[in-house]
């Protein structure tokens, strides 16, 4: 209030005046962002650069760890299970036009209102809201020798196929997957059609008049307009194979049968707190980094140029 | 007749359409069964006695016991998990909100210098998953003292959805004009007042939709609460049912008991807010 007398009768303290608000504003922000910044610093990069120091140490259990050079990433690049473990996570991607097509279909089946859309729609979603290590748990059971998938291969005549899931190299590492997939599609649906909600029905419903099937619907007029969204998906399920196992490897298989369902993200978990080979869990987890850090850069830059102020 | 009918193809046509019909429902019932099964299983299992389970593994139910809910929140200690995951995940949810708002606030709203910068900053580190730093984080809590406390989750969880809060509710503010903040500044509201009392109430939406993503990964999450709690009493509904699940002298029925405990808040929070989750707010902030 006084303030605003003072400046009413001498004008040229409004220069003055106005530089001390920007100082406050100033100050009044540097305080609003701190609290995040200080939980950024602390919990995530500070973890990172001492992962980066801790990589480059030797350390023995509970010896006091020595400077290493960059023995453990020598010891890295011939560690046949780390080796084991990337391989794992390329043939992981090698389903990943599945994780990318089936929840496309789907959406587009259900945007076309099929009667039921809103039912599939929450189960489809369903399995998201469950946490991976119950549903990892859910899947053991269900995929036990004697266990229902079993049964139900049998009882359509498909014994051969029965087999003990979890307990073959390939087939576990196959299951492990297909666990994954039954658990995130439906998030897949979900970002399908909010991104559909932007396609018109009407385009659709001339390429129909039009006579166009429903592949040549998904093929020439969906999927050009909605390769971003598109992108944006396989982006998530790529980053996804690499930090999303965990729990389910974890309650499925514990990275067994040997090390045939062993992904990177388990590796550095089992070296660290198992074999408790920290400086080498370090350099496992600096090379995990680096693959996830460049496939989920393309998201943070869709969330920059989508949040930061327009110059 | 050497053509059909013109009624003739219209009827082979519509048969046509009426087949696919079928068709697709038949396909997306079949996947609503694939996904809603192992559910159904698990309940059914959860309901079964020892025995009756042994006998028949895949049957239905012959008789009901509750016997294994009465074990499992024995043996698990499920409400003092129960309390931890809610105190851990709350903690967690609340904390992250709020040091978003701020900074979304800061950068958006106040012409600050570097704001953009801070922006970036802040989510970036989304590329830093928890997998690959789990360690260091460990010990830099330990550092810090809140090893095996509410206080180092709840840290760890809120470091953790820090970059997706800011980004969405940045995002959000952006779109409120800023004449809103001037017309409340000329009436005398401090930078508090205005973001809690003005752009928070407008925000409900995005801050809905943020809740409901932070609560899902917090109260599912297994790697943070499993290395920050360990065995301590202090661990979360998920390290509970992931240490039972270990453990040799558990029967199915009673793991299975444990799983729908587990897993019967986050069914709650789905049936609560199905619109806003299924809308697809959800959906597009997913990172």
């Amino acid at each position: 209030m006084a303030e605003t007398a003072n400046l009413a009768t001498a004008p040229n303290r409004i220069a003055g005046a106005r530089k001390g608000f920007v100082r406050k504003e100033t100050l009044i922000a540097l305080l609003f962002v701190l609290p995040g910044l200080a939980l950024a610093i602390l919990f995530k990069l500070v973890p990172l650069l001492r992962g980066i120091w801790l990589s480059f140490l030797e350390t023995r259990g509970f010896e006091d760890p020595t400077f290493a050079g960059l023995a453990n990433y020598r010891t890295m690049l011939s560690d046949p299970s780390v080796h084991d473990s990337f391989r794992n996570a390329l043939i992981a991607f090698a389903t990943l036009p599945v994780w990318i097509i089936l929840p496309l279909v789907l959406a587009f089946l259900l945007f076309q209102k099929t009667p039921g859309w809103k039912f599939f729609r929450a189960a489809f979603f369903l399995p998201y809201m469950i946490a991976p290590i119950v549903v990892g748990i859910m899947f053991r059971q269900i995929l036990a020798p004697d266990g229902p998938l079993n049964a139900v291969l049998r009882a359509i005549g498909l014994a051969p196929l029965a087999i003990e899931w979890l307990n073959g190299p390939t087939s576990a590492l196959l299951a492990l997957t297909a666990v994954a997939l039954w658990s995130f599609f439906g998030l897949g649906v979900l970002t399908y059609l909010s991104g559909l909600s932007t396609v018109s029905e009407e385009v659709v419903e001339a390429a129909k008049l039009d006579g166009a099937r429903f592949w040549q619907l998904l093929f020439y007029i969906i999927m050009p307009l909605l390769k971003s969204v598109i992108g944006y998906w396989a982006v998530l399920c790529t980053s996804g194979i690499l930090i999303w196992m965990f729990p389910l490897i974890y309650a499925l298989t514990k990275g067994g049968p040997g090390t045939a369902t062993v992904l990177p993200e388990f590796l550095v978990f089992t070296t660290t707190f198992q074999f408790l080979d920290r400086g080498l869990g370090a350099a496992i987890g600096m090379a995990l980094f680096v693959f996830v850090a460049i496939v989920s850069a393309f998201v943070v830059r869709r969330m920059y140029v989508e949040g930061a102020q327009k110059k | 007749m050497t053509r059909p009918a013109p009624s003739d193809r219209m009827t082979v046509s519509s048969m046509r359409i009426v087949l696919t019909r079928w068709l697709v429902t038949a396909v997306l019932v079949v996947l609503a069964v694939v996904t809603l099964y192992p559910l159904v299983f698990t309940v059914i299992n959860s309901l079964k006695t020892r025995a009756a389970y042994s006998a028949d593994p895949l049957g239905f139910l012959t008789d009901i016991t509750f016997d294994n809910y009465i074990e499992t929140f024995e043996r698990m200690k499920v409400w003092r998990l129960l309390l931890n995951s809610i105190i851990t995940t709350a903690g967690g949810l609340v904390l992250s909100t709020v040091a978003a708002l701020f900074i979304a606030y800061a950068v958006t709203k106040l012409k600050m210098r570097g704001g953009n910068y801070i922006f970036l900053f802040v989510i970036a580190m989304l590329v830093i998953p928890s997998q690959v730093i789990i360690y260091p984080l460990y010990e830099t809590i330990l550092d810090l003292g809140f090893g095996g406390t509410y206080q180092g989750l709840i840290l760890a969880y809120a470091a953790f959805g820090l970059p997706l809060g800011t980004y969405l509710l940045s995002a959000y503010f952006r779109a409120i004009p800023d004449e809103l903040i001037e017309a409340a500044r000329l009436d005398g509201a401090g930078d508090i007042r205005i973001l809690f009392s003005i752009l928070l109430p407008i925000s409900t939406p995005a801050i809905a939709a943020l809740s409901i993503l932070n609560f899902v990964w917090m109260w599912n999450d297994l790697l943070l609460p499993l290395v920050i709690m360990g065995g301590s009493d202090k661990k979360t509904l998920m390290v509970g049912v992931a240490l039972l699940s270990g453990q040799y002298d558990v029967s199915i029925p009673l793991i299975s008991a444990g799983l729908i405990v587990a897993l019967a808040p986050v069914i709650l929070v789905y049936m609560l807010f199905q619109r806003q989750i299924l809308s697809g707010a959800i959906a597009g902030a997913v990172r």
